[in-house]
């Protein structure tokens, strides 16, 4: 029997009860269990009055139908629960969410999950992923249920975004201009130098406006101490399609809880980025021609570069629809060559120009950076600022927050540890069972040690790597990512989840109330890229505490 | 609009247009494969292929142990035509590429477009030919066909009328005005191949063509070769016809306007009055009707070159950057 039945749509009664807790709540991991509402006699009835039934349904006959649980959604006192207080009672702003999902059938929440997931597939919402033999499309798993979060605490995280990227910002400046931060003797001058992603070629450049970074997309994740920058994505941050097409799926799935929760709206993000970019624009240009720079069809990220172009009302390019003249950028369009003067880079600074960077790039356009400079076409990101996210430069983010803004950080890092420093690569060396090891220079969750989850033989060939290039190498303790609610296999329970939200930067600094939030799907796992297990889940600001 | 993207469109046009004609011709052949003379059916496969400039299926006729052999071959030709990955223009590869043209510019058509196509490409997709073999095919091409409407549909509704609208009609005109003409080209050499000229056949392609009722208004029920020719290649009302086609092909050159270079916009606009003569003033009087066919079908390929000249991909001529010059 097909139901057209939303999550939401059944919980039109707000009835306070309070969740029953397991004896054992106060103390150590925990079961929560809750009383079941449909088999609850007190409330027998309504819900069979309050589901539009299917035609030829006797009233009153909810055969078959289970309403979702808690059973077995395991809290523990090491880890942060997004949904629920340690206690086991739900978080005051969780509340809606919490009822909502217990009033829920498990067919019914199930038919939600399915249903966005179908969405993304018929809107062709997809990443390629390449094969031996053809490309095969594949969406990101999407769980249905979102992730909240009260507008007070959102208020801090976004002041604290802010603070850091006007500090990344200002490092870009000085390192390449007089690199004031190293005289002072703040940050090693190898650490930036001998970084593969200081670009010297960049040496003297003035960035639009001062801003090197105008578009950021810092990782957050929280433990129980508090939220914690996990990395800043200084380069091409890419999410933000997904934050928006997860949005536009979630909402209408869960429709009347939505709307009661008043969520902050994500949906803008085209028009502030849109108007960050005409501010990146040259001097004196006050109606910019903007374009997207994409790899092209087959970069797994092609769908969010064609949904921007579409947001922003931009040229979606590629480096062949480029040429560069007199040290202005055109495009070639049906009627001739057209001057742009604000690209917005979608690949590394390596493609960007085959004059500058790598030759054999067929992606960019010879003679881009030159126009750049020159001050012709602003590239936002500029290139070069790679070297703000490299891992090892990360761990004195916060002191550059001191040094350039003369003020303590609001968002803490993750405590790391530098392995070309003799004393802490003897300490990683000693503590790999514990420890997450990163390669610099990787992303996507390529290229890292695990420690806990790791076995002895991994743990060796790790610690030879170490051995042989120390400085290859970071380490930080293993996090214990806090926890939401998941749909999986048909039952509710907790998976590790971090956070993206992305900081705009023109002549002010935006930020939409929203993030992509990832999840790690399997059990138990931390790693919540999407090349690796990962999936996603729609994050809520609420208007309420 | 950006040069490339108006490729894209123009292709879009193109492949669905070749998309919904093969689907017609196959949904006519696979019907008649429940009741028709093995002459016939071996008639329609000559016609397709003849038109596809392949080499027509050789086959003994007329033989009572045919029969069997007929359907077993019209399964391997309907799968070659069908969901063959080595066929370049097979229904599926079409679909392929429209959609494959389209996610590259999905910023610029509407987000019902694109909803429509990949939907479809994605039934096509996962379908092979025992599936749709088994059962009903003729109701599977007609739902190809229905598909390829609710494009248009759908496109001619949502989508804002810019450039990119106009290059999507040119490729469909253009596609059409080719196939259109290759086809009657196949035709004439069927019917002389098969040497006893059927009513049937012609019907047939009045079917074909949306044309058997203008047909029967204009000419009545006597079925004349001469004059249903004539219907298809220059009759203004009807959608298919060739003098239709190249009525579009004015009407969306003219809407799409200069290219960057006047030399060349001017050269693909000459192009399209040069098939109009051949139109007007070379039909009906030639002799050679077969031969027409196939000048206009080479005047419409040549009328692509030009407007892949003129818009997409014409020459820039710039001077070389300096290597690493940063120098301010």
């Amino acid at each position: 029997m097909t139901r057209l039945i939303n999550a939401a749509s059944i919980r039109s009664l707000l009835i306070d009860s309070e969740p029953t807790l397991h004896p054992a709540a106060q103390s150590g991991p925990v079961s929560v269990c809750f009383r079941n509402r449909l088999t609850d006699p007190d409330k027998g009835g309504w819900r069979a009055a309050n589901i539009p039934l299917e035609k030829g349904d006797p009233p009153g006959a909810p055969a078959g139908l289970t309403s979702m649980n808690f059973d077995g959604y395991d809290l523990d006192t090491d880890i942060y629960d997004e949904l629920f207080r340690p206690d086991g009672t739900p978080r005051p702003h969780g509340r809606d969410l919490y009822e909502t999902l217990l009033d829920a059938s498990d067919e019914d929440l199930n038919a939600v999950g399915e249903w966005v997931t179908r969405s993304f597939t018929h809107e062709g919402i997809t990443f390629t992923v390449y094969g031996d033999d053809e490309a095969d499309e594949r969406i990101i798993p999407i769980d249905c249920i979102p992730r909240v979060m009260a507008g007070s605490e959102w208020r801090g995280l976004a002041k604290g975004l802010e603070q850091r990227l006007a500090a990344l910002n200002a490092f870009l400046r000085d390192i390449y201009s007089s690199a004031r931060i190293i005289s002072d003797g703040v940050i090693p001058p190898d650490m930036i130098f001998g970084c593969p992603q200081y670009r010297i070629e960049m040496q003297g450049f003035e960035a639009p406006r001062g801003v090197w970074v105008a578009v950021c997309g810092t990782d957050l994740v929280r433990t129980v101490d508090g939220f914690r920058v996990l990395e800043d994505n200084l380069r091409v941050p890419s999410g933000v399609s997904y934050m928006i097409a997860i949005r536009k799926a979630t909402k209408s799935a869960m429709r009347l809880l939505y709307r009661r929760s008043r969520v902050g709206a994500v949906e803008n993000y085209g028009l502030v980025l849109r108007q960050t970019l005409r501010e990146m624009a040259p001097e004196g240009c006050d109606d910019p021609t903007i374009a997207l720079l994409t790899p092209g069809v087959y970069n797994s990220a092609f769908y969010e570069h064609m949904f921007l172009a579409r947001q922003i009302g931009a040229e979606l390019v590629e480096g062949r629809d480029l040429v560069v003249e007199d040290g202005h950028v055109y495009m070639r369009t049906t009627t001739g060559l057209r001057r742009v003067d604000v690209i917005y880079r979608r690949i590394d600074d390596d493609f960007l120009d085959p004059l500058v960077f790598r030759p054999d790039s067929l992606l960019g356009s010879p003679g881009l950076l030159h126009a750049a400079r020159l001050g012709n076409v602003s590239v936002v990101n500029a290139p070069g600022t790679g070297v703000a996210d490299d891992k090892s430069v990360y761990a004195f983010v916060p002191d550059m927050i001191r040094y350039y803004l003369a003020e303590e950080p609001l968002i803490a890092n993750v405590d790391t540890y530098l392995c070309r420093r003799p004393e802490d690569l003897e300490y990683t060396l000693d503590n790999l069972e514990h420890l997450v090891v990163k390669r610099v220079g990787e992303s996507g969750g390529y290229g890292m040690l695990v420690g806990p989850h790791a076995d002895a033989e991994e743990r060796n060939r790790f610690a030879s790597l170490l051995r042989q290039d120390p400085a290859g190498f970071v380490a930080q303790p293993t996090l214990a990512l806090s926890r939401a609610p998941c749909l999986i296999d048909g039952r509710l329970e907790p998976r590790h989840v971090d956070l993206r939200p992305f900081i705009l930067s023109g002549s002010e600094t935006r930020i939409v109330p929203g993030a992509f939030c990832r999840i790690a799907l399997r059990r138990g796992s931390l790693v919540v890229n999407s090349s690796q297990g990962g999936g996603a889940k729609d994050f809520w600001v609420l208007e309420k505490d | 609009m950006l040069a490339r993207s108006a490729e894209s469109l123009y292709w879009i046009g193109r492949y669905l247009e070749r998309a919904g004609h093969l689907a017609r011709l196959m949904r006519q052949q696979t019907e008649s494969l429940v009741d028709s003379p093995v002459r016939d059916i071996y008639f329609g496969w000559h016609r397709i292929y003849g038109a596809l400039g392949r080499r027509p299926h050789p086959g003994p006729l007329d033989t009572e142990a045919d029969e069997y052999y007929t359907l077993a071959d019209s399964f391997t030709l309907a799968d070659d035509l069908t969901f063959e990955p080595t066929t370049p223009d097979s229904i599926r590869n079409c679909f392929a590429r429209a959609r494959e043209n389209a996610r590259q510019v999905r910023h610029l058509i509407s987000a019902e477009m694109w909803a429509s196509l990949n939907r479809s490409y994605l039934r096509l997709r996962d379908l092979e030919i025992q599936n749709i073999w088994a059962s009903t095919p003729e109701q599977f091409y007609a739902t190809v066909e229905v598909d390829i409407d609710a494009f248009r549909g759908v496109s001619s509704s949502t989508m804002y009328r810019d450039q990119g609208w106009h290059f999507i009609r040119m490729g469909s005109f253009l596609e059409r005005a080719e196939l259109v003409a290759s086809l009657l080209g196949a035709q004439i050499a069927a019917v002389r191949l098969f040497e006893v000229p059927v009513d049937a056949y012609w019907t047939s392609l009045l079917r074909l063509f949306h044309a058997f009722e203008a047909y029967q208004k204009g000419d009545g029920l006597e079925i004349d070769a001469g004059r249903v020719l004539d219907l298809l290649v220059s009759n203004p009302q009807l959608p298919d016809s060739l003098s239709m086609s190249v009525l579009g092909l004015h009407r969306e050159l003219s809407a799409i306007g200069q290219g960057p270079d006047r030399t060349a916009t001017s050269q693909a606009r000459s192009q399209a009055d040069f098939m109009s003569d051949l139109l007007r003033s070379a039909w009906p009087r030639t002799i050679d009707a077969e031969g027409l066919f196939a000048e206009f079908r080479n005047a419409s390929r040549r009328l692509h070159d030009l407007v892949t000249e003129t818009y997409f991909d014409y020459p820039v001529v710039t001077r070389p950057p300096r290597v690493g010059g940063f120098d301010q």
